[in-house]
């Protein structure tokens, strides 16, 4: 009895410390540490809950590769690092769409249409033939000041270094262009995605490796311009098809309200568990409070991303993470009627039980991995948070709520009541009589 | 004993009434599909002064022109949501991208000439200025589009008048300080006038798209779990599995027709959780009837299946009311986006404890009863 007696205080120990690490994290040292739910870092908060915008681009071509896909997802991840959207995260979506999502940028308008745009700059002269393109710019800055001299305004413009191939092209052109003057022609035509931007006139050779852009910029629109022209161009440009944005106070409504919610639920859910099936039922609920421990710390520390309904799916797989110990159990209670003793009742119970438990739970598995790899956005991290779920409850009932039984029978208690069971025996047996 | 098997035609009347009512009120009126599907834009703006939905209204109505699918506004607390359509005459994604832009910036425009704008003097200028490009029929309303539509009339009235624009090759003028003054004018405002929080905007295509994928995510998902339960059980036992899941879907959807419930993007995730879920109590009662069924002697497949059923009857019950204590709470207590998603997970456990106690034992027991009955036939003969 001792035995068993230590081995359950061991195990009670040990899912109070699950529990504290999943809520407060482990610290070994600064760096090597478990991080908790309530740390800053424990939880990667979906867009939904942090706020944030979400921009959805659909290449506008037919039958885009994968190899153009990947392109356009990496130069559109040099134009968010240029426009200092560095938490921006990208993934592809579909064959033909790349998702984007801004946390924390509220006001996305400027950046949406930007960062689509093919970028695509070509200097060409009066017969609108090319002069020079994007390929020749080395480096491309916005940056801010007198764009001429004895100009008393200042203003924001783009300053383009260019490659040696592009400075002697530019050369050529510009001694060329210049000689049109007669005619009134001697002008290079700036445009991005064959919008003009600017139309200097050129009265001499130009041989330089640095050349400015000035138009109607301000900050921003100067900062996201050098971004594109610096990327590169686009094999092809991207509409936004899905434009979202959520406020960071609706988010943290929602998380507080769920987190109650979770709360209540488990407490009810542990009570339900006691009120029904007693002692097994507090068996449920210490390795219940266990399994709530390792959702944590698997959430917090696996970076999942924690969406809205993400939390309805933990929350969701709290009820059903007792589902397993409910077969037991009743597997269980049969057995104590049939006149088994606890012992090989407790045994023959999970035995029985266990198809019945994998079964059941691989179903839902499937589903849960079906909406974990195919599912998008908030589906997506509904999906991961199920399926976490479902395999650490399966686990918990079969392995803690036994081993914690086992213990109960090795400290001798046999009382049928404890077990769930009113009556004597007899009774119970003569109520299934029937049975075949 | 309760006989379940035996009164099977009152059950499996009332499911099929159901899935009856489902597919018309599908056929007949479909589903009240939110912005996330039929495509559209939903715009939700805070309004810090005195306001009526009616003037609302009005002041939208205005602002998108007559052009336009009808929109709708509704109120919560100081809160606006405005939902309107794309127009039909919109083939592009690009048309549409730029429709969208134009005409949420001049709703915006309007309810801040009526209701007062919350930043400074500057920002207000800036969207008079998106609101009046909305005329140019490429000019979308971000202040870039707005910046390169000024040089193209730069160009096209000759070059001449470019003096401001150079290319002289140059040492690039005047130590230029990256500081943007104006950039930063975002933070903190005081709560006045008509603020934009939150906007959705997404493509018709989207919807569609959205839609095909959770039928292959069904689809997919029926195929697999026919595939694991015949393979861990038998074959009339998948198909029973999977005519309950469909029923349980069936009925879930009919639910959200018939009372034309707002259908989203969530409610895919909660209809597939649904298909998984729902599921579990029918696992459970064939799993009883495999094990019943190896232990029977002389007894009638319906009579196994009645017995199984009776005998995991607590578990399913007890089962359905823990998960139904913990994702009621979280519909009692959570904001509305959470409550859209955890309604259809409610009814369809609901539908799926119907559907696994009194659909799927009686199917499987007619099934194989059937079976019997044609073997004998085939022996009389």
């Amino acid at each position: 009895m001792s035995r068993s007696l230590v081995k359950f205080a061991a195990i009670i120990l040990v899912i109070a410390a699950i529990l504290y690490v999943g809520l407060y994290g482990l610290d070994f040292t600064d760096k090597v540490r478990i991080p908790g739910v309530l740390d800053e870092d424990g939880i990667t908060q979906g867009l939904d809950l942090k706020g944030g915008t979400v921009i959805v681009y659909k290449a506008q071509t037919d039958n885009p590769t994968d190899d153009n896909m990947d392109t356009v997802v990496s130069m559109l991840r040099t134009r968010l690092d240029g426009q200092g959207y560095t938490e921006a995260t990208l993934t592809r979506q579909g064959t033909d769409k790349v998702r984007v999502e801004l946390p924390d940028v509220q006001d996305a308008q400027q950046a949406v249409e930007t960062l689509g745009a093919t970028a695509q700059l070509k200097f060409v002269d009066s017969n609108n033939e090319e002069v020079m393109n994007g390929s020749d710019v080395k480096n491309a800055t916005a940056e801010y000041g007198q764009t001429e001299q004895g100009l008393s305004s200042s203003s924001y413009y783009i300053s383009l270094e260019l490659t040696d191939e592009g400075r002697d092209k530019f050369a050529t052109a510009t001694q060329r262009i210049a000689g049109q003057s007669a005619d009134n022609t001697n002008y290079i035509a700036i445009l991005m995605d064959d919008q003009p931007l600017s139309v200097p006139r050129v009265s001499e050779k130009i041989d330089s490796n640095s050349c400015i852009i000035t138009g109607n910029f301000d900050a921003e629109s100067a900062k996201a311009l050098a971004a594109n022209i610096k990327s590169g161009q686009l094999p092809f440009s991207l509409e936004q098809v899905e434009v979202r944005t959520v406020s960071a106070t609706l988010g943290d409504e929602a998380m507080k309200n769920a987190v109650t919610a979770g709360i209540i639920g488990l407490i009810l859910v542990m009570l339900f568990m006691l009120l029904f099936y007693r002692l097994l039922g507090l068996m449920a609920d210490i390795a219940l409070v266990g399994y709530v421990g390792i959702v944590l710390i698997i959430i917090s520390n696996l970076h999942v991303n924690l969406t809205l309904p993400g939390i309805a799916g933990i929350i969701l797989s709290i009820g059903m993470a007792v589902d397993a110990n409910v077969v037991i159990f009743e597997r269980i209670k049969e057995e104590l009627k049939l006149g088994k003793t606890v012992r090989s009742a407790v045994d023959a119970g999970f035995n029985r039980a266990l198809s019945a438990v994998i079964d059941s739970n691989v179903t839902t598995i499937i589903s849960a991995v079906i909406l974990w790899l195919l599912g998008t956005g908030t589906i997506k991290g509904f999906g991961i948070t199920l399926l976490i779920g479902i395999v650490v409850s399966m686990l918990s009932a079969i392995f803690v709520t036994k081993f914690l039984l086992k213990q109960m029978i090795g400290m001798n208690v046999k009382q049928l009541w404890l077990y769930g069971i009113n009556g004597t025996r007899q009774e119970v047996g003569s109520l299934k009589g029937g049975k075949a | 004993m309760f006989d379940i098997v035996k009164k099977k035609w009152i059950f499996l009347g009332i499911s099929i009434a159901l899935c009856a009512i489902s597919i018309i009120s599908l056929i007949v009126q479909g589903f009240n599909l939110d912005t996330d599907f039929a495509g559209g834009m939903a715009v939700t703006y805070e309004i810090n002064e005195a306001f009526t939905v009616a003037e609302v209204q009005e002041i939208v109505d205005n602002a998108l022109g007559n052009d336009q699918s009808p929109s709708s506004v509704q109120q919560s607390g100081n809160e606006v949501i405005v939902k309107f359509g794309f127009d039909n005459s919109l083939q592009t994604d690009e048309e549409r991208s730029d429709f969208s832009m134009t005409k949420i910036a001049a709703i915006t425009s309007a309810l801040q000439e009526k209701y007062g704008t919350p930043a400074p003097a500057e920002d207000a200028n800036a969207v008079d200025e998106n609101s009046e490009d909305t005329a140019a029929p490429d000019a979308s309303a971000t202040p870039e589009a707005s910046a390169s539509a000024q040089p193209d009339a730069t160009a096209s009235a000759t070059p001449e008048d470019s003096e401001a624009a150079t290319a002289e090759a140059s040492e690039a003028p005047a130590d230029a300080t990256a500081a943007s003054p104006e950039a930063s004018a975002a933070p903190e405002q005081p709560a006045t006038g008509v603020v934009l929080k939150n906007q959705d905007i997404v493509s018709p295509s989207t919807g569609q798209e959205l839609a095909r994928s959770a039928m292959w995510m069904s689809i997919l998902a029926c195929i697999a779990i026919l595939l694991y339960v015949t393979f861990r059980f038998e074959f009339t036992s998948g198909v029973v599995a999977v005519v309950a899941l469909t029923h349980d879907v069936l009925v879930l959807l009919g639910v959200y027709s018939v009372l034309q419930l707002s259908v989203d993007t969530n409610f895919i995730a909660a209809v597939l959780t649904v298909l998984g879920y729902s599921i579990n109590n029918t696992i459970v009662i064939m799993d009883r009837i495999r094990e019943n069924t190896r232990h029977a002697r002389k007894e009638t497949y319906g009579e196994i299946a009645n017995s199984s059923i009776l005998q995991t009857m607590t578990r399913s019950i007890n089962t359905t009311i823990t998960t139904l204590l913990t994702i009621g709470m979280v519909y009692i207590l959570g904001v509305p986006s959470i409550q859209v998603f955890s309604l259809p997970i409610i009814i369809g456990i609901v539908v799926g404890f119907y559907s696994s106690v009194f659909v799927s034992g009686p199917l499987w027991a007619m099934w194989r009863d059937s079976g019997v009955k044609n073997k004998k036939k085939a022996v009389a003969k």
